[in-house]
């Protein structure tokens, strides 16, 4: 049904829709698969991209806590330090200026010192105030608890992320004086830092207000950091996961990663890369394959357009042509100069043709010259010719004194006269269903049941007698007003099993009948001459009794017939006298 | 306007001491390439035909103030006592390691009074174990005759008639610049100097006053 949809009626269409759909499919995959490809290789390459990232940030988290640490160790062996901590009561102002003097050396925000149980002694005024240092207290604790020689951890100081570490103050080791503790932002500049390296753009971000996310540090635009802060929020991943994030309307491969934090306030670090920046290389190529698919596709286009009018061009000519054939015009010829299938085509199309007009032509000349019968049983060529044996009725009709006649008129005459009575009885007996056999002089030789069988034969034979002598009075009728002669013949019919087929040589053949009822029904027609029979029409029994119903016939007597022992009946069609014609039953 | 007035007002104040006979004045003015003043250079005269020198008068101060050296440049003669009082509110450790004198001062507390006197010329570097920026430098020189350029970089030195070798240093300068001189009685002379500079490479002061730039 659904062919049906598509029913063409030019084969360039047909073929333009094939060529094209197919450059299309093909090219259509190709673009398809290249640009998954791309995809999937972006996202892949991405993905590694964003576990270096991960990797260099821990990486470099943990030299920044070995950093701080050595700075952190170098200070609390500086002599004067140690001199103003030896001081009772303690100086926590002149401690503090200390304090800031190291900002410098060790390039921290914050510098804290603490007791050997915690007390805050001194902090360098970044800190608002002791409800800061809660962080550094637990890290001391901490250390101290397990003996380490150093503790680090993320922590919020004023509400924004900063990695912390503490180092004892040893005097001498292993006694704990003091604690030395150093927090270093996980800020902007941070971020900004660790983009250079990784390339990749970096978001901090914390859900310490309950659900809602903050920003803690971003290189990406406010709005983009929020949306990334808010992605997934309410989920809490424990590893590192990796998904596409939309921002803007632009795919970021993104990794989160979470942070370990003192306290219970969440937050991570998200690594992303644009996949449309990862692409962008591979839109190139891509651009490259739909520009070769586009120009594939307009040359398929042109191509089949061409290869459609080479084909559809011829097509169309011989359609032309056939229409002109079938009509009858068999003078035109195909001229396709070419060498392929089509050009074999209009070379049998035109051999064809010719063939046809040949035909023709001898179905017109055998019409002449045999019976339209005969000729239509050989251009059928279902007719057996090899002879055969069947129930014929002869019919011979022959001219009285054809010849005594013929010397009292000029030859030109004579002929003209003979034809024109030839004529009108061939056109009688064929209209009856007769075969003129052959024309023997002034003599008729006509079959009836051959070379078509016929049942009904010999009425027609008889019937065709009857005409043929309504046919002469009427001819003679016609003589008379021309002031010429009169015509007579006698018509003999018999109807016998004879041989029937082509005789002659191989060159030249004449389909014809022979045997004895033939030469009967020639005898009969001889025996009209008698005028002891008085009748121009003599039947043969064998005729009469094939009729379904037998005429009123006047029997002329026996007669015997050479090679036959039993001598045949033969009748007169008329019942009475001579005088009654012969057409009037 | 001030700039261009000066020299005339030295002028007018150099012909009221050509009066009586009396100490000539030498007038320095200590510019950078561009044009700009150049404050702390130190000028020194040194006399040349075996004068005789006065003893150091004065004694000198280095004070501490505000977690900062006041001032940032001292110029005294050698044998001179300096004094180092603490008008801070936090404690201070002031050391130099330069040749010219090596000492240190442990923490001490505002209102203490050290004092240490300088016998070799040169120039000695102060600093504070504690407070890394805090930077100071004491000029000891050999002579009376000294003077350092104030903010419109102009000095003065009044020194008897003679031959000089003229001393000029500066804390940013990588070589003293020296020339000889000739002092006449009771005249003003005036000598421009084009000074070029190193970087100021000064520590900045970190934490105390601001908030380090954080929120």
């Amino acid at each position: 049904m659904a062919f049906r949809l598509f029913r063409f009626r030019h084969f360039s269409r047909q073929l333009l829709l094939l060529l094209a759909g197919l450059i299309a499919v093909v090219q259509v995959s190709v673009y398809l698969l290249v640009t998954r490809a791309n995809q999937r290789n972006a996202r892949e390459h991405i993905g590694q991209n964003l576990q270096v990232g991960a990797r260099i940030f821990q990486s470099t988290i943990r030299e920044q806590i070995a950093t701080l640490a050595g700075s952190a160790k170098l200070m609390s062996n500086d002599y004067a330090t140690r001199q103003l901590l030896m001081q009772e009561p303690l100086d926590r102002i002149t401690l503090k200026s200390n304090l800031n003097s190291y900002l410098k050396r060790v390039n921290v925000p914050v510098i804290t010192i603490f007791s050997p149980e915690g007390e805050p002694l001194a902090l360098t005024d970044y800190l608002l105030g002791t409800e800061n240092v809660g962080p550094f207290r637990y890290l001391i604790h901490k250390a101290g608890e397990q003996d380490m020689e150093q503790a680090s951890d993320f922590a919020y100081l004023n509400g924004q992320l900063h990695l912390l570490v503490v180092v004892p103050l040893f005097a001498p080791y292993p006694n704990i004086a003091a604690w030395f503790g150093l927090a270093y932002p996980i800020d902007a500049k941070f971020a900004g830092t660790l983009k250079e390296i990784t390339q990749l753009d970096v978001t901090f971000s914390s859900t310490e207000d309950g659900a809602r996310p903050r920003v803690l540090a971003s290189t990406l635009n406010p709005d983009m950091a929020g949306m990334i802060a808010g992605y997934g929020a309410a989920r809490t991943t424990s590893a590192q996961d990796i998904r596409t994030v939309t921002l803007g309307g632009e795919p970021y491969v993104t990794l989160f990663l979470p942070l370990p934090l003192l306290g219970d306030d969440p937050a991570r670090i998200a690594l992303q890369r644009s996949l449309t920046a990862e692409l962008a290389p591979a839109r190139e190529l891509e651009n490259v394959v739909l520009l070769i698919s586009l120009t594939a596709l307009a040359a398929a286009t042109l191509a089949a357009l061409w290869i459609a009018r080479g084909v559809s061009q011829p097509v169309q000519q011989l359609a032309a042509h056939t229409k002109l054939v079938a009509a009858g015009d068999y003078s035109r010829r195909l001229d396709l100069p070419r060498e392929d299938e089509l050009g074999q085509l209009a070379s049998a199309f035109n051999h064809m043709t010719a063939g046809l007009a040949e035909r023709d032509r001898v179905r017109d000349l055998l019409g002449k010259v045999v019976s339209p019968e005969i000729a239509t049983q050989l251009l059928q060529s279902d007719l057996q010719l090899g002879g055969e044996e069947r129930e014929v009725t002869i019919l011979f009709c022959d001219l009285r004194d054809f010849t005594t006649f013929s010397e009292r008129l000029a030859p030109t005459e004579v002929l003209a006269l003979l034809n024109r009575y030839l004529d009108r009885m061939s056109t009688i007996i064929e209209q009856h269903g007769g075969v003129i056999d052959k024309y023997i002089g002034d003599a008729i030789m006509a079959l009836f049941g051959a070379p078509v069988a016929a049942a009904d034969a010999p009425a027609r034979a008889i019937a065709a007698a009857r005409d043929m002598a309504h046919a002469l009075d009427v001819l003679n009728r016609e003589l008379a007003a021309e002031g010429k002669p009169g015509l007579a013949f006698g018509i003999g019919i018999n109807t016998a099993r004879v041989v029937a087929g082509n005789m002659g040589s191989r060159t030249r053949l004449n389909y014809t009948v022979i045997g004895d009822g033939v030469n009967l029904a020639s005898r009969l027609e001889s025996l009209t001459k008698d005028p002891a029979y008085g009748t121009p029409i003599i039947v043969s029994e064998a005729t009469l009794s094939a009729l379904p119903a037998r005429p009123p016939a006047r029997e002329l007597g026996e007669v015997q017939v050479k090679g036959k022992a039993k001598a045949v009946r033969i009748f007169a069609l008329t019942a009475k006298g001579e005088s009654t014609p012969p057409y009037l039953p | 306007m001030n700039i261009r007035r000066l020299p005339i007002l030295f002028v007018l104040a150099a012909a009221t001491l050509a009066a009586a006979p009396g100490p000539a004045t030498l007038t320095i003015h200590a510019r950078s390439p561009k044009g700009e003043p150049v404050a702390d250079a130190v000028v020194s005269l040194h006399p040349l035909d075996g004068a005789a020198v006065p003893p150091p008068a004065a004694a000198g101060e280095v004070a501490q103030q505000n977690q900062e050296f006041t001032s940032y440049v001292t110029v005294v003669q050698a044998g001179t006592r300096v004094v180092f009082p603490n008008k801070d509110t936090v404690q201070h450790h002031v050391y130099s390691l330069s040749k010219a004198k090596k000492f240190e001062l442990p923490l001490y507390n505002p209102g203490q009074n050290e004092s240490i006197v300088f016998d070799t010329p040169g120039l000695v570097t102060l600093g504070c174990n504690i407070h890394d920026w805090m930077l100071a430098y004491l000029v000891v020189v050999p002579t009376p005759w000294f003077a350092k350029t104030d903010a419109q970089g102009l000095a003065t030195v009044t020194a008897p008639a003679g031959r000089y070798r003229l001393e000029l240093w500066h804390p940013r300068l990588s070589a003293a610049l020296t020339q000889e001189i000739t002092l006449t009685t009771a005249t003003t002379d005036q000598r421009d100097f084009a000074l070029t500079l190193k970087p100021d490479r000064r520590i900045r002061r970190g934490g105390a006053t601001k908030s380090g730039g954080y929120r």
